[in-house]
């Protein structure tokens, strides 16, 4: 995953979003910046306040406190102009079944202002940036699960927006489907949109995203880079090695390198307990055969989102 | 504006794509407005009821009754009504319960004589059940030719008194000829009061048509919950357009599924069915005006309910009670008084009694003025309070 460019001016900025639904306070100042280029996640059981965020963030919700701006222009309910900068995909599948694909991504290219024959070409895009092409003359209806996924998204991509707010997309959807849709964001990314994911998949904010929002009971509970949350709990990464040698003595060689906490060998091989084992580990190894050891095999253990947030909260994120 | 366009030809593409939404707009109204016209034994524009005439009398009176009303009414320049001839009032009544007459009339021995006497003469009518209206015309008219009657014989008799004369033979043949000359020359029009000049035909095909278009007219309303059950509201709310687009977009596109299937329905039931709407312009008027009643209210009804199926059902109940309600099942012109009141708040009876008002020939928009301004003033004052709560159900707060 490649860093985003830092200095660049934010493409959202949400500040101390507020919305109470009667007693229940759903949202309570919650807020972040997204960068050009930059993933963020917002990372939260069902039911931790993420769409409502985001629904606020688009625009399709009248907050009752904070302010949103994408690229620099204020957003609200009535700001049609700021609304053009985003695109937004919804968790529901906001598809029309007795329409094609090629009508649903026509109607709304046209309800985003684009002309007709833009519309067309930018469709043929989005259909092969999502995998559809060859079913675009189909109803909707008769799609896959996986396909209305893809195309749900595709909608959300016609108008190049500045800001990409995926809610969910990945639910329901088959493995493969899956990471079609993982790699299609991913892609996006690196073509240097400002995307912001809602899930509570741990595994895919870890891959997508270059920072993530833990979000609970309706406020950002803590916010950073995967490595910095799991910093903040202070949890370490572990390396296993299998290897073959003189093992103690290799134990005490590898505790002295930089980033490396803990070092001890047992009967199959040496156990490491690092800060940054990804980055750390072409030197460890090394440092290992200078050391003379036979390595084998090699795993990486890394403390993980859910960790985080069972630490966060004392709760799982699947609760 | 261009959203709004969008958003309705996107709705009508749906529409379109939905058979059912086709058989209900037209295919359905249209069915049976002509299997109730054919039920009545309509067959045109104009009512023509089959008699038969059993005279046991003979007497001047009987003839001047036969010769005078029964013959107007059997002019072929009004069509009103066919005298069959037959040959007893056994084969009569034959004909009439098996349905192949709605009527006959019989007028017993002595009737003539029981008039110049001044007693109390009666002429008997048997009717068929399935024909109501043929037997209340008849009836109607034979009580016309006895009112008429008793008043020219009081008339008659006052000048002969005057005169110092007595009543002779030629009393019978004076009051027989004055009675045939003066019958009432009865015509439908001025029988029919319930359904005022509107033929059958034209009555079940506009009476079909505003029933119908209360299912026609609820999608635009409907379909908003349906986007939002189906998740594309957000989507369409999360566009770069207005909120209103939607609401607009939704009502423009519920417009003009109505009018056209109403103006296809006009259009149909003249032409296949024979039934004579009236001035062009006038019911054009009328029908744009049923149009925005139907969906002012069906508009209403859905916004305060919470989802398409309770709104499905609501405005369900809505359309057939508004339509019992407003007269297009069947005329409420023999209901009580409070009922004909109650109707003046439907749709319906407005739209029927404008049709009804285009009837005479030269009658133009001018004569249901009033028929239109409350199909306005129902549509606008409900349509209203929909669209305000529309709005509310597209931003969600």
């Amino acid at each position: 995953m490649t860093m985003p460019a830092s200095g660049a001016s934010p493409v959202l900025e949400a500040r101390d979003l507020q919305k109470r639904f009667g007693d229940r306070v759903a949202v309570d100042g919650v807020g972040f910046t997204i960068a050009p280029g930059e993933t963020y996640g917002l990372l939260g059981p069902n039911g931790a306040g993420k769409t409502t965020t985001i629904s606020m963030i688009c625009g399709i919700l009248a907050r009752d406190g904070g302010t949103v701006s994408v690229a620099g222009q204020p957003v609200d309910v009535g700001t049609p102009a700021a609304k053009a900068t985003i695109g937004y995909v919804p968790q529901d599948l906001a598809i029309y079944p007795d329409l094609t694909a090629r009508e649903n991504l026509s109607f709304f290219a046209r309800l985003y202002g684009l002309k007709r024959t833009d519309a067309k070409a930018r469709i043929d895009d989005v259909l092969e940036v999502v995998g559809l092409a060859d079913r675009a003359g189909d109803r909707t209806d008769q799609y896959s699960g996986g396909m209305k996924r893809r195309l749900n998204i595709a909608i959300g991509l016609l108008h190049r927006p500045q800001l990409l707010v995926l809610d969910e997309p990945t639910v329901g959807v088959d493995p493969q489907s899956r990471n079609a849709i993982l790699e299609s964001v991913e892609a996006l990314g690196r073509e240097g949109m400002a995307i912001l994911y809602t899930t509570h998949y741990m595994e895919e904010a870890e891959r997508l995203c270059h920072r993530v929002g833990i979000i609970d009971t309706g406020k950002i509970r803590a916010e950073g880079t995967r490595r910095e949350l799991v910093a903040m709990v202070g949890q370490r990464d572990k390396v296993k090695l299998s290897a073959t040698g003189d093992l103690g003595a290799a134990a005490q060689t590898l505790a002295r390198e930089p980033g490396v906490a803990d070092a001890t060998a047992n009967e199959n091989g040496l156990e490491l307990i690092v800060d940054d084992a990804r980055g750390l580990l072409p030197r460890l190894l090394q440092a290992a055969a200078d050391a003379g050891l036979t390595v084998s095999t090699v795993e990486v253990v890394e403390p993980d989102l859910e960790a985080v947030f069972l630490h966060l909260t004392g709760r799982a994120l699947r609760d | 504006m261009h959203a709004a366009l969008l958003i309705a030809a996107k709705d009508l593409r749906q529409r379109v794509r939905d058979r059912s939404a086709i058989v209900v707009a037209v295919i359905a109204p249209f069915a049976l407005a002509a299997i109730f016209g054919m039920l009545i034994r309509d067959g045109g524009t104009e009512f023509t009821a089959h008699y038969a005439i059993i005279d046991d009398d003979g007497g001047p009176i009987a003839a001047a009754f036969i010769d005078g009303p029964m013959a107007a009414l059997a002019d072929p320049e009004t069509g009103v009504a066919e005298i069959v001839d037959v040959a007893s009032e056994a084969e009569a009544r034959e004909q009439v319960d098996a349905g192949e007459l709605d009527a006959v009339i019989l007028i017993p021995a002595g009737f003539s004589d029981a008039v110049l006497a001044g007693g109390g003469a009666k002429l008997a009518i048997i009717g068929n059940t399935d024909s109501t209206l043929g037997t209340e015309v008849a009836r109607a008219v034979s009580s016309a030719f006895m009112d008429e009657l008793a008043a020219i014989r009081l008339s008659v008799a006052a000048v002969l008194e005057a005169q110092g004369r007595t009543p002779d033979p030629a009393y019978a043949a004076e009051l027989a000829e004055r009675a045939q000359q003066s019958a009432t020359p009865v015509t439908l029009a001025g029988t029919l009061a319930d359904s005022r000049q509107m033929g059958a035909t034209t009555f079940y095909a506009a009476s079909m048509a505003i029933f119908f278009l209360f299912f026609t007219a609820q999608f635009g309303a409907l379909s908003l919950l349906g986007e939002r059950r189906g998740g594309t509201l957000p989507r369409l709310v999360a566009a770069p357009i207005p909120p209103w687009a939607i609401v607009a977009g939704k009502a423009l596109g519920s417009f003009v599924l109505a009018a056209v299937a109403m103006a296809v329905l006009v259009a149909s039931s003249t032409v296949l069915l024979g039934a004579t709407w009236g001035d062009p312009l006038a019911v054009a008027t009328l029908v744009l005006g049923a149009v925005v009643a139907a969906m002012g209210i069906t508009a209403l009804i859905t916004t305060l309910s919470r989802t398409e199926e309770q709104a499905g059902n609501l405005n369900s109940i809505a359309a057939v009670s508004l339509a019992i309600l407003g007269g297009a099942f069947f005329p409420l012109g023999r209901g009580p008084d409070i009922l004909q009141q109650v109707s003046l708040l439907t749709p319906h009876a407005w739209f029927l009694r404008g049709i009804s008002d285009l009837g005479p020939a030269g009658t133009g928009i001018g004569t249901v003025l009033l028929p239109i301004a409350a199909l306005f003033v129902i549509g606008l004052g409900t349509g209203a309070i929909g669209l305000a709560r529309a709005g509310r159900l597209v931003v969600a707060r």
